[in-house]
């Protein structure tokens, strides 16, 4: 199994309280990687330092490394736009940009310079294939994406984030505002997904987690507490805390 | 007990008091502008009416006339409406990049303190009264505007021309278009910035991309305001106007005359119709300013339909 992300003791500092302590785990191709935890321990502070979003954050200080594809991604020899495009994001709340749904798709192919008319319309229909959104939107893809409901703009965001063909999604909490119908949409769809993707997924969903990730981490005030196979971790946690937390005894 | 019957009442009893009251101040400040307006349409129309004291003008040679002489007795607007239109027209076309672009600066590249310097400077600017302005224009901008015409071998009347007042007027309209496109861009939902930034955008190309798509309607929203003001602006214009005679003025290094400027001159020596005829080229401004108002909320309307802010 190919390694993506080798996560080498990362301290993460907002000022100076930590939110992240010396956290290490190996995230693998084409796996989902599922992050669970109770709030506020830091799930969304470390998917984050997957694809530097902190760096956007005034006072946050990362220290340790990420090594993907032999280089560390904070090292300063990282291009930090290039990360982006081969990390994509899926955020909690659907974020379609207020212009059409083909002009949301094709923004990132654009942003890099993509001007092909007959290249852009291929991946704005593959990608909304890819998300199952093409049937439902064929006929209007002039329109505006802020009229699609918040299911079909959060599918309209993993297409958008795959229209980049990156190598990584990393999705936090992606159907926390979506109905059930809308959920398991978008559960099928990172289970269809992880064939040509790596997959870290942030959810407070213990059933998500276990029903399409196939590791799971245990984050606790800050630190992983324990991270192994989604089975493994399920059935037979080792750790007291783990078992408290999945099943629903933390306190 | 948590909930106290008598204050429950007495809340009760405030409330339709302050509902009276705030309906009041409603009513009578709205009746106000329908005695302004009253007044300004029959003063405004009468000249046109049979049995006019001082002689009945002409409707149609009054609105497409292109001689206004007060001492000839000659009123004629057509052209003065053409001027106007074409003033701030231009104002707009050359204020509105710089302020956009100076708000985006302001609003999302400037380092903090900058920014919030830049700002007081801007809302300092909105605050300067129009006086000022047309102190400074005829101070200044004329002799700019001398200097210019100069170089291609022109000679002005000392500096008032169309382009003293275009150039003035796009200097007076900036700060709101500043301003209003500031808030506007600040309004943009900074989960788009993220979502852009997350595909690999730069930071210039979510500024452009996605701020200003987004912040368009509140930007245009501005340029309303801003061409209103350029409409009725009075007491700068007049002063490096030149109030010409007949027109309409292309040349930017020909003196021109609004309709502000036109119902300024020599408003305190004159009386009868001359001075009567200045409600009416008001009347005319406010439907200019009205027409142009619906005109623009139209096209916000149609470029606004995916914008947020
Ligand atoms: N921008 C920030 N500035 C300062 N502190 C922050 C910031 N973002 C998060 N934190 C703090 O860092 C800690 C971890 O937050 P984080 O958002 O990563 O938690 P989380 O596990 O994602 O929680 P949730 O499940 O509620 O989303 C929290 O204590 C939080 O208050
Ligand atoms: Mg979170």
């Amino acid at each position: 199994m190919e390694t993506c992300f080798d996560v080498k003791n990362i301290d993460l500092f907002y000022g100076d309280k930590q939110a992240l302590k010396d956290v290490n785990m190996e995230i693998y191709k084409n796996r989902v990687t599922a992050f669970i935890g109770p709030s506020g321990c830091g799930k969304s502070t470390f998917i984050r330092c997957l694809n530097r979003m902190n760096d956007l954050i005034e006072g946050c200080k990362v220290s340790g490394e990420i090594i993907k594809d032999g280089l560390d991604i904070y090292s300063p020899k990282q291009d930090i736009v290039d990360l982006r495009t081969r990390v994509g994001m899926v955020f909690q709340k659907p974020n379609p940009f207020p212009m059409s749904i083909y002009d949301n798709i094709a923004y990132g192919p654009r942003c890099q310079g993509l001007k092909d008319k007959k290249k852009l319309d291929e991946i704005v229909t593959t990608s909304l294939k890819q998300v199952a959104l093409y049937d439902e939107v064929a006929d209007r893809l002039g329109d505006s994406a802020i009229g699609l409901s918040g299911g079909q703009q959060q599918r309209l965001c993993i297409a958008r984030c795959i229209a980049m063909s990156p190598e990584v999604i990393l999705m936090d909490e992606p159907t926390s505002a979506l109905d059930p119908i809308s959920t398991s949409k978008i559960e099928d769809l990172c289970l269809e997904l992880k064939k040509d993707y790596t997959i870290v997924i942030v959810t407070h969903n213990m059933q998500q987690a276990a029903r399409i990730s196939d590791y799971t981490a245990f984050f606790l005030l800050g630190e992983v507490v324990e991270m192994d196979e989604t089975d493994t971790i399920f059935s037979h946690p080792k750790d007291k805390r783990t078992e408290n937390y999945i099943t629903g005894r933390f306190g | 007990m948590l909930i106290d019957k008598k204050r429950v009442k007495r809340n009760k009893a405030l409330d339709k008091f302050f509902r009276g009251f705030f309906m009041a101040m409603a009513i009578l400040s709205s009746s106000f502008i329908v005695i302004i307006v009253l007044f300004v349409c029959a003063k405004g129309i009468s000249p046109f009416l049979p049995g006019y004291e001082y002689g009945q003008v002409d409707l149609i040679s009054f609105l497409t006339g292109s001689i206004y002489r007060q001492d000839q007795g000659i009123y004629g607007v057509g052209f003065i409406i053409i001027n106007t239109l074409i003033s701030a027209f231009l104002a707009l076309v050359i204020s509105f990049p710089l302020s956009v672009l100076t708000a985006l600066f302001i609003a999302k590249i400037a380092p903090k303190k900058l920014s919030a310097a830049m700002q007081s400077v801007v809302e300092l600017l909105a605050a300067v009264p129009s006086v000022v302005y047309g102190v400074f224009a005829s101070g200044v901008i004329t002799g700019v505007v001398e200097w210019i015409a100069s170089l291609f071998g022109i000679t002005t009347f000392g500096g008032s021309s169309l382009l003293a007042v275009v150039l003035l007027l796009a200097i007076m309209i900036f700060p709101t278009l500043t301003s209003m496109s500031i808030t506007a861009i600040r309004a943009v939902d900074p989960n788009l910035e993220q979502a852009s930034l997350a595909l690999g955008a730069t930071k210039t190309q979510t500024n452009f991309k996605i701020c200003l798509t987004a912040a368009k309607s509140g930007i245009f929203a501005g340029a309303i305001l801003g061409l209103g003001r350029a409409y009725g602006e009075a007491t700068a214009v007049a002063m490096v106007a030149g109030n010409k005679l007949f027109g309409p003025t292309f040349n930017p290094f020909d003196i021109t005359r609004t309709l502000t400027s036109t119902m300024l001159a020599g408003l305190k020596e004159t009386t009868g119709l001359d001075y009567d005829i200045r409600f009416s080229v008001g009347l005319v401004l406010i439907v200019v300013i009205f027409f142009s108002n619906w005109i623009l909320n139209m096209v916000k309307k149609r470029i606004g339909r995916n914008s947020v802010a």
